[in-house]
């Protein structure tokens, strides 16, 4: 027998009791001392290291390197951009997989494929066959880096501590980048086998292997063998060559599209021309997508699909044990083993992690293709068939920073509902509004953003007639665009309405306005849908081309849901044809200020891709957009384009002391008008095009999917209160504006003072808008939140732009607007930022405070008060009885 | 690793101990060792019979499955349930955490003493 390839840190594991075997030609640490069950469970608790040294790492460099990937492999490398990794299958002609492995992207010239340590001489010669028709090379480099994983919530703080806290990578998955760790050069990928939401790979040096080993030990990690990997990826349901792909139990090769994964991995794009494997691959997915839409006739193609399954009898299945459906044998286990879990209590963000631990029977089996989710089985378990069931997953990674555990047949508890008795049921009704209203005007301080509370005269005109009437008119041609009303009684909602254009026009300094739509997101929706209905005009006879390249700010970097392709662009983003996914870039956001757009790296952007539309704005704001730097640069380059910028945040800033949008070169502003303005809550659009310009098709066509196009009744009741917010917002914005600003950055500067993590750039007072971001520790956002309302401040937790999503949030988003309005000074928000560091810091309970504080401040301020407006105002209540 | 001088032991690694007529029987703790995580156990029935050198149930380790073999043939009288929760017993206290007790015993393998059993695990 050959002797054993060691890895690097083959020394540490021996020192460390680790118990080591052949694997895959290597001798390989299969657990540790504590043991693989403990292992397991500190992986998904904190942090453990992998040596994946073994791994095979293989360098494609040379001329042909894209065209030769994209022959040997599944996935569209050409899709892949420089700083990421991607999955991928190395695939046979016949659409099975030689192996499956991840393409790393971390330089511009050379792709790095790692493959399973074990099939790597396999690969090297497939793959070999297939180089001779490129002009590109292969090495193999496994020897050249140690490579470890570390896995588990606790991994980004551990790394960090040796980056000098500096970002490790993009919070996205298979993110990548290069750095140092004290003074050693690393690669770090943000990709793992152990389905953890925080999990990295990081490549250094041979020499520095040990050293970075026992540093990320000293730091809070443990060593994990081969052992707890194999029960950490059955767990995430990752596939395993060999088991889950390769040949099935029978000897016979198992299609790529049984693998779930495959959905990802596997390209059809035109890009990738006639590649290994493509024509059944085609099949394959032909017969996949029968199968996904219920068509069980012919599955030839794809008999068979890997799918979880849970052990519901004591025992454990182990792969290759026969599956059964109503004693008919449909399959065979292919992984399974009995996988530890942490138990938890509480629902939703309240859930609690326990101590205590509990295991269950899980594993993956291939079977027959037309076995559904809930569907139960059987297992032969040594000659006794036990009962099991198809899952739909065995663990969830959707609310990191944590890997969640799916225990089969666990349901979140029922909603709330009625006693049953309606009379009773309407009457708590009404006593829990009374009780709701008063908390939160009378004893909360409210901080959220987004909100603001809206004077009693424009509360009281939205409960008003209009209310509850229709007001559908559209200007007529035939009448020189005069608007047309389709029904009577409307002439006083119609006078309104202009009135309420000719406001907002002068508020936002432009030509036209839209005021029918009922919220921001509904004003971008119209916007989207105009601008693509607009550069389809011309061509009616064949399906609409949708937008593309859009270039926005990313959610995580604060962008708005509203201008995302999960929001309101989702029916209107082109797919790019040669990345696979929706044509939209992101701004690249300064190094030192992740809130702040890097302008020059923007410019770069907008050349490369020449989008036809740029969105400007944010939901997590701290600053002013760049809108004239680009502008000045789309004009000197001459690339057509619509600026756009979604004011939603910041409407009610729009003026000398934030930014004025159409003086400084943007075309189209949207807004929610509840947010810093004062309206109550509908959306807004304005345009800044004249008649003669050739865009003022495009403003009709903004007014065409406005109306019909996405309203018929446009809520006449708050039209007329906005009309009310926008005469206060005109007759006080200077005082109001000025006194938003200079309170966020005095709460900002006293939140620091006591000692809170606020995020920004001190030099501009930390913000230049209506909001203050406070750092409160990773993943402690939803907590310390939870804690404030507990207290009767709100405020909402926010992931900030290195974290991973909202449950993993570490930070507080808070706007001064509201209680500005309510009369709050410099004075107050001092108090305020004592009292909340007493919570937040001190735990200290503050209501009492909160509650006085809020006590002296419940008048509305910046809105008409004198008293001829007072009665006018107690007799409209009269009126109208309320 | 522990090989206590009151139990006999067998050279597939169970241990016996008999008290008035019955007789416990468990796994050692090399055995243990060597599986790693004990995950769970096949225990027998109360009443079933076992035969001498025959497995009498399993123990499943994250790793691996192994046949548990009866050092003796007799009747099952009671077997230790609380290892269907607790497995992990096993491996915590493998001499406290007997597995069956069988009475009737008609026939038993050859077994070691603490010292030979000693000298085979470490020829093992």
């Amino acid at each position: 027998m050959s002797e054993l390839n060691r890895t690097q840190l083959y020394d540490v594991h021996v020192a460390a009791g680790a118990t080591m075997v052949d694997f895959g030609g290597w001798e390989m640490p299969i657990q540790y001392p504590s043991g693989i069950v403990a292992e397991h469970l500190y992986t998904r608790h904190a942090c453990s290291l992998f040596d994946v040294s073994h791994m095979g790492r293989l360098l494609v460099a040379g001329p042909d390197r894209l065209a030769f990937l994209q022959h040997v492999l599944t996935s569209n490398a050409a899709a892949l951009e420089l700083n990421t990794a991607q999955y991928c299958i190395i695939s046979a002609a016949d659409g099975s997989a030689v192996d499956d492995a991840y393409l790393y992207r971390f330089e511009e010239d050379r792709y790095m494929l790692v493959v399973n340590a074990a099939n790597t001489g396999k690969d090297l010669a497939h793959l070999n066959q297939a180089l001779k028709d490129y002009d590109c090379t292969i090495t193999n480099i496994t020897g050249d880096y140690a490579a470890i994983a570390v896995q588990g919530p606790k991994s980004k703080e551990i790394l960090q501590t040796l980056s000098d806290g500096g970002t490790l990578t993009e919070p996205m998955r298979n993110a990548l980048n290069t750095l140092t760790f004290a003074g050693r050069p690393v690669r770090i990928a943000k990709t793992g086998y152990t389905g953890e939401p925080l999990g990295y790979e990081v490549y250094i040096r041979s020499q520095d292997a040990a050293w970075l080993w026992n540093r990320l030990i000293e730091l809070g990690a443990k060593p994990a063998g081969l052992g707890a990997r194999d029960t950490l990826r059955l767990e995430a349901a990752l596939p395993l060559y060999g088991h889950e792909m390769g040949l099935d139990p029978s000897g016979k090769p198992m299609p790529i599209f049984a693998v779930p994964l495959a959905k990802f991995a596997v390209s059809f794009s035109p890009q990738k021309g006639d590649y290994i494997g493509r024509a059944a691959l085609e099949r394959q997915y032909a017969a996949f997508r029968r199968i996904m839409n219920r068509e069980f006739q012919d599955m030839t193609d794809l008999p068979r699909r890997i799918q979880p399954i849970t052990l519901l009898d004591r025992g454990v299945m182990r792969a290759g044990m026969p599956v059964y459906r109503n004693g008919k044998p449909i399959g065979w286990v292919t992984s399974g083993t009995m996988v530890p879990y942490y138990r938890a209590e509480g629902e939703g963000l309240e859930t609690v992690i326990l101590e205590e631990t509990a295991k269950r029977a899980i594993g993956l089996c291939y079977i027959d293709s037309d076995v559904l989710e809930d569907d139960q089985v059987e297992v032969d378990i040594r000659g006794k068939r036990l009962k099991a069931v198809i899952p739909p997953y065995h663990m969830r990674v959707d609310a990191p920073p944590f890997a969640r555990p799916i225990l089969y047949g666990l349901e979140a508890s029922a909603n709330v509902t009625g006693s049953g008795n309606r009379a009773a049921d309407a009457l708590n009704l009404l006593r829990r509004a009374g009780e709701n209203h008063h908390w939160r005007q009378k004893l909360c301080i409210n901080l959220i953003p987004s909100e603001n509370t809206p004077s009693r005269a424009v509360q009281l005109l939205c409960a008003s007639d209009p209310a509850f009437r229709y007001a559908e008119h559209k200007k007529i041609k035939s009448f020189y665009d005069k608007d047309i009303f389709y029904y009577q009684g409307t002439a006083f909602i119609d006078r309104v309405e202009q009135l309420l254009v000719e406001q907002m026009r002068e508020f936002l300094g432009c030509t036209e306005v839209e005021t029918r739509t009922i919220s921001g997101q509904m004003s971008n929706m119209a916007t989207f849908s105009a601008l693509m209905d607009w550069k389809n005009r011309l061509d009616r006879k064949h399906d609409p081309r949708r937008l593309g390249y859009i270039l926005n700010n990313h959610i995580i970097k604060g962008g708005h849901l509203s201008a995302q392709p999960m929001g309101a662009l989702h029916d209107y983003v082109a797919i790019d044809p040669v990345t696979e996914r929706h044509a939209v870039v992101n701004f690249p956001v300064c190094k030192d200020n992740i809130y702040r757009i890097d302008v020059e790296e923007t410019k770069k952007v907008i050349a490369q891709y020449r989008p036809e539309l740029i969105i400007f704005g944010k939901s997590m704001v701290l600053h002013k957009e760049p809108v004239a730097a680009i502008r000045q640069f789309v004009d000197e380059e001459k690339i057509p384009t619509t600026i756009m910028y979604d004011m939603a945040h910041v409407l009610g800033l729009v003026g000398p002391y934030f930014q004025q949008p159409f003086a400084e070169g943007a075309e189209i502003v949207t807004g929610s008008t509840h947010k810093t303005f004062f309206g109550p809550q509908r959306g807004v659009i304005g345009v800044n095009y004249q008649k003669e310009d050739l865009k003022y098709g495009l403003w009709e066509t903004i007014e065409a999917r406005a109306f019909p196009g996405s309203v018929s009744n446009h809520h006449l009741g708050t039209q007329l209160g906005l009309l009310m917010a926008a005469y206060e917002m005109n007759q006080f914005k200077d005082s109001y504006q000025k006194a938003v600003v200079e309170n966020a950055k005095h709460f900002a500067k006293c939140l620091k003072a006591q000692g809170l993590d606020v995020a920004g750039d001190p030099a501009t007072g930390y913000t230049e808008t209506h909001q203050v971001i406070v750092s409160v520790g990773y993943g402690t956002g939803p907590q310390v939140a939870n804690r404030l309302e507990k207290n009767n401040i709100i405020v909402n937790y926010q992931a900030t732009p290195d974290e991973e999503g909202f449950t993993a949030s570490g930070a507080l988003r808070m706007g001064v607007a509201e209680m500005t309005r309510f009369g709050f000074g410099k004075a107050e928000f001092a108090q305020l930022a004592e009292l909340m560091a007493d919570c937040i810091l001190r735990n200290r309970d503050v209501s009492g405070d909160v509650e006085r504080l809020r006590a002296a401040h419940t008048e509305m301020q910046y809105c008409f008060r004198d008293p001829q407006f007072q009665a006018a105002l107690e007799n409209l209540a009269n009126q109208i009885a309320l | 690793m522990k090989y206590p001088e009151e139990l006999q032991y067998t050279k597939s690694h169970e241990w016996i101990k008999t008290e008035d007529g019955v007789t416990l029987v468990g796994i050692s703790d090399y055995a243990q060792d060597a599986l790693g995580d004990v995950v769970f156990v096949n225990l027998p029935g109360e009443g079933d019979e076992v035969t001498a050198g025959e497995a009498f149930g399993d123990v499943e380790s994250v790793k691996a499955v192994s046949d548990l073999i009866s050092p003796v043939t007799g009747v099952v009288c009671a077997v230790n349930e609380d290892l269907l929760d607790a497995p992990e017993l096993l491996n915590s206290d493998p001499y406290g955490a007997w597995i069956m007790k069988v009475e009737n015993v008609t026939e038993t393998e050859a077994l070691l003493d603490a010292g030979s059993y000693e000298a085979f695990c470490a020829e093992d």
